[in-house]
C-alpha cells in the first residue's frame, strides 16, 4: 500500500469532500493564496478550488469563527483553520457560548457542522504561544466533539468523518505529525469517532497516549521491553470527545496497570479525566494507583534544556513506568 | 448628544394611508402588550432568571421587519421580543417560551434571551453582547457564496454593543467581503446603565462609514420613519450586494432587565420619552383621520390574542429531562 504523510492525507480528506460538496469550505490565515497553509496541508487547494471554497481571511480568529459559525448555520460545511491552536485563546467566545451551544439552545433547529482544525505541540523552539495542546481545557465543554488524529490514516479517515458530522469538532493535529507517513488506502474510507485502536498488545500495563505522544509511547514501550522486561500496551483513543473508555478498560482489566500520557498541562489534563473514570469504574482490576505522565504546569519554554523537562519524553516515559514496577 | 426635539406630528402631512398605519398600530401594541404581559408574569415569579423588554422601542422592530420577506434572515437580540414576533414566531409559543415551557419556539430551554425560529429564518440571539457581528459576517458570506439572488440579512443590535472589538472587525470584513447584510442598531441610548455618551465620542452610524459601509440615521420612535428609511438601505442591499447600517435613536421606558429600578436615569427624562411614545404617534395619525373605531377594533383583537397566549403559556407542562440532551 502507498504511504503517504499526515499533512497529505489531511490535503486529500479536504479534498474529496470538496470535489463532492461545494458547500464545504475552507476559512483561515494563510491558507489560500501564497503559503497553501503554514504547514501546507492547503497547499494547491485555491488553485483547484478558488476563493469560494478556500478563503483566507486577514488576521482576526473571532470573524474567522464567526464565518464559520454563520455559515453552518447557513447549511455549508466550513472547516476553519487556526494557524496554531493556541489562537484558538481569541475567539474562545465563539466556541464555548455559540458553536457548542447552538444545538442544545435551539432545541435542535440548528447544529453546526463545523470542523475546527488546530495544529497544536511543541514543535522544537516554538515557544509559549505557539506550542500548547489544549485538548483537555475543551473537553469539558458540552456540546463539542474533540478528535487527535495520531498517524495518517487516522488524520484522513477521521477528518472524512467530521467533515460531514453535522456537529462542532475540534479537530487536534501536532506538528511533529505533519511529515510522518503511514499506510494510507487509495480507496475512500472514514473512521468513526469514539473508536480507539490498540497500538501494541502487551500484558503488564496499559499506557493511553494521544496525536504525537503516541510515537513516544511507542520508543518507550520499546526500551521497556528490552531492557526491563516490560511489556506494555499502548492504546491510543484517537477521540477524546467521544471517549472510547471500553477499549482502556478491557486493557485495564488485562494488565491490572494504567499510566496515561500526555502533552498537555498536568494539571485537570487528560489523565485527569481518564483516570477518574477507571478509578470509578474499574478500582478492583487496579494493582496500583493510575499515573500520569503529562507536561509540568509550565508554560512550554522555548530552548530543548527547558522544553525537554517540561514534555514528556522516552527517558521519562521508561522512568515514570519503571517506578510502578518498582518494590 | 443632542436630545431628539417633539416633533409636531400634526403639522405633519398624512403620507400614508390609513390601513397601513394600522398595520403598524397593531403590530407596535402586540409587541407592547406581549412585554407587558411577560412583565405581568415576572412579576407573579414565573419568569425564571431574568427578561429584557423594550417597552418604547416597538417601532424599531415594526418599521424594520415589514421590509423583509420571509426568506431573508435576521438575528435578534437579548432584548428581541418585538424583532421574534416581527419575522414571525407566534405569539403563543414565544409566550411560552418566556416561561420556560415545552411548547415554546426552543422547547422551553432557554427563554426570553435566545429566541430561535429557523421555520421564519430567525437564527437565533446571543446573550454575549458583540457575539451577532462575526456571526453575521458568515451569513452574508454564505449568502453570497450560495447566490441567493435578492435575500439579506436583517442583523439587530444594541448601542452598547457597539464598543466590542467585534463590531469593528465586523464592519471591516462586511467592507472587504461585501456581504449583503443590513445592520440595525437600536440605540436606545444606555448600555444597561450607562449612557452612550460616556462610552464613545463618536455617533454609532458614524462608525460605520470609517469602513465604507453606507449609513443612516432615523428617529427610531416614528415608525413611519423608520420604515422609509429602512425600505432604502434594504433595497441598497438587495440591489448592491454590499453592506449598510441604520441606527435608530429610541428609548426603554422601562429598566434594564425586568426588576431594574434604573437609577442611572431621571425620572424627567423618562417623562420627555414618553411623550414621543410610537404607538401613541400612529394613534394620532390616526385620530386625525377619524379611526377611532378601528383603533378600538384593532386592540381589542391583540387584547385577546395576548390573553389567550397568557392562558396557553400557563397551562403548558414545563419540559422533562432527557439523557439525550447530555452530549
Amino acid at each position: 500500500m502507498r504511504e503517504i504523510s499526515y499533512s497529505e492525507a489531511l490535503r486529500e480528506a479536504i479534498r474529496e469532500e470538496m470535489l463532492k460538496d461545494k458547500n464545504v469550505i475552507m476559512i483561515g490565515e494563510e491558507i489560500g493564496l501564497g503559503y497553501g497553509g503554514v504547514f501546507g496541508v492547503s497547499r494547491g487547494l485555491y488553485d483547484e478550488f478558488g476563493p469560494n471554497q478556500i478563503i483566507d481571511t486577514p488576521i482576526a480568529e473571532n470573524s474567522i469563527m464567526g464565518a464559520g459559525i454563520g455559515t453552518a448555520l447557513m447549511g455549508m460545511k466550513p472547516i476553519l483553520e487556526m494557524m496554531f491552536s493556541d489562537f484558538i485563546a481569541v475567539c474562545f467566545d465563539g466556541v464555548l457560548n455559540q458553536a457548542a451551544k447552538m444545538k442544545f439552545m435551539t432545541a435542535g433547529q440548528y447544529s453546526l457542522n463545523l470542523v475546527i482544525r488546530l495544529p497544536g505541540g511543541e514543535g522544537a523552539g516554538t515557544g509559549p504561544h505557539h506550542s500548547q495542546c489544549l485538548e483537555s481545557l475543551f473537553m469539558t465543554i458540552p456540546g463539542i466533539k474533540i478528535v487527535n488524529p495520531s498517524n495518517a490514516y487516522d488524520a484522513k479517515g477521521l477528518l472524512k468523518t467530521c467533515i460531514n458530522l453535522g456537529e462542532p469538532v475540534l479537530f487536534f493535529e501536532h506538528k511533529k505529525l505533519y511529515k510522518t507517513k503511514s499506510e494510507v488506502p487509495e480507496e475512500e474510507y472514514s473512521i468513526p469517532l469514539g473508536k480507539g485502536r490498540i497500538v501494541r498488545q502487551g500484558k503488564d500495563l496499559t499506557l493511553v497516549a494521544l496525536s504525537y505522544m503516541v510515537n513516544v509511547a511507542i520508543a518507550s514501550a520499546d526500551e521497556l521491553k528490552e531492557k526491563y522486561n516490560i511489556d506494555v500496551e499502548i492504546i491510543d483513543p484517537r477521540t477524546l470527545v467521544p471517549l472510547d473508555i471500553e477499549i482502556i478498560a478491557n486493557s485495564v482489566k488485562k494488565t491490572s496497570r494504567l499510566a496515561i500520557l500526555e502533552e498537555s498541562y498536568l494539571r485537570g489534563g487528560i489523565g485527569a479525566e481518564i483516570g477518574s473514570i477507571i478509578c470509578e469504574k474499574y478500582m478492583d482490576y487496579l494493582d496500583s494507583p493510575i499515573k500520569k505522565i503529562a507536561s509540568k504546569n509550565v508554560p512550554i519554554p522555548m530552548p530543548a534544556s527547558l522544553a525537554n523537562e517540561v514534555i514528556p519524553n522516552k527517558d521519562r516515559v521508561v522512568k515514570e513506568i519503571r517506578e510502578m514496577f518498582a518494590g | 448628544m443632542k436630545k431628539l426635539k417633539y416633533l409636531d406630528i400634526m403639522e405633519k402631512k398624512m403620507k400614508y394611508d390609513e390601513q397601513l398605519l394600522l398595520t403598524f398600530l397593531e403590530k407596535m401594541y402586540l409587541i407592547r402588550r406581549f412585554e407587558q404581559k411577560v412583565y405581568e408574569f415576572a412579576e407573579r415569579g414565573l419568569v425564571f432568571g431574568s427578561t429584557h423588554l423594550g417597552i418604547g422601542e416597538e417601532a424599531t422592530s415594526v418599521g424594520t421587519i415589514m421590509n423583509l420577506n420571509k426568506d431573508d434572515y435576521m438575528i435578534a437580540t437579548h432584548r428581541g421580543h418585538g424583532q421574534e414576533l416581527m419575522k414571525g414566531t407566534s405569539v403563543n409559543q414565544m409566550m411560552a417560551e418566556m416561561l420556560g415551557k415545552e411548547t415554546g419556539i426552543c422547547k422551553g430551554r432557554v427563554g426570553s434571551m435566545h429566541v430561535t425560529d429557523r421555520s421564519v429564518n430567525n437564527l437565533g440571539a446571543q446573550g454575549i453582547i458583540g457575539a451577532s457581528f462575526p456571526i453575521s459576517i458568515g451569513v452574508g458570506l454564505a449568502i453570497k457564496i450560495k447566490n441567493l439572488d435578492g435575500r439579506i440579512l436583517m442583523s439587530f443590535f444594541g448601542d452598547g454593543s457597539t464598543n466590542q472589538g467585534n463590531f469593528y472587525e465586523s464592519l471591516n470584513f462586511a467592507d472587504i467581503w461585501k456581504v449583503p447584510v443590513l445592520f440595525i442598531c437600536v440605540n436606545n441610548l444606555y448600555g444597561m446603565g450607562t449612557h452612550y455618551c460616556r462610552t464613545c465620542n463618536i455617533e454609532v452610524y458614524k462608525k460605520a462609514n470609517f469602513f465604507n459601509i453606507a449609513s443612516d440615521v432615523a428617529d427610531g420612535n416614528d415608525v413611519v420613519e423608520v420604515y422609509e428609511k429602512t425600505a432604502k438601505l434594504v433595497e441598497m442591499v438587495r440591489k448592491e450586494r454590499r453592506a449598510a447600517l441604520l441606527e435608530l435613536r429610541t428609548y426603554r421606558t422601562i429598566g434594564h432587565s425586568a426588576f431594574d429600578k434604573h437609577p442611572y436615569r431621571t425620572k424627567e427624562e423618562i417623562e420627555e420619552w414618553k411623550k414621543l411614545d410610537p404607538i401613541i404617534r400612529v394613534e394620532e395619525k390616526l385620530k386625525a383621520a377619524e379611526s377611532e373605531e378601528k383603533i378600538k377594533d384593532v386592540k381589542k383583537k391583540v387584547d385577546e390574542l395576548i390573553e389567550q397566549a397568557g392562558k396557553f403559556a400557563m397551562e403548558s407542562n414545563y419540559p422533562k429531562f432527557d439523557a439525550s440532551m447530555e452530549q
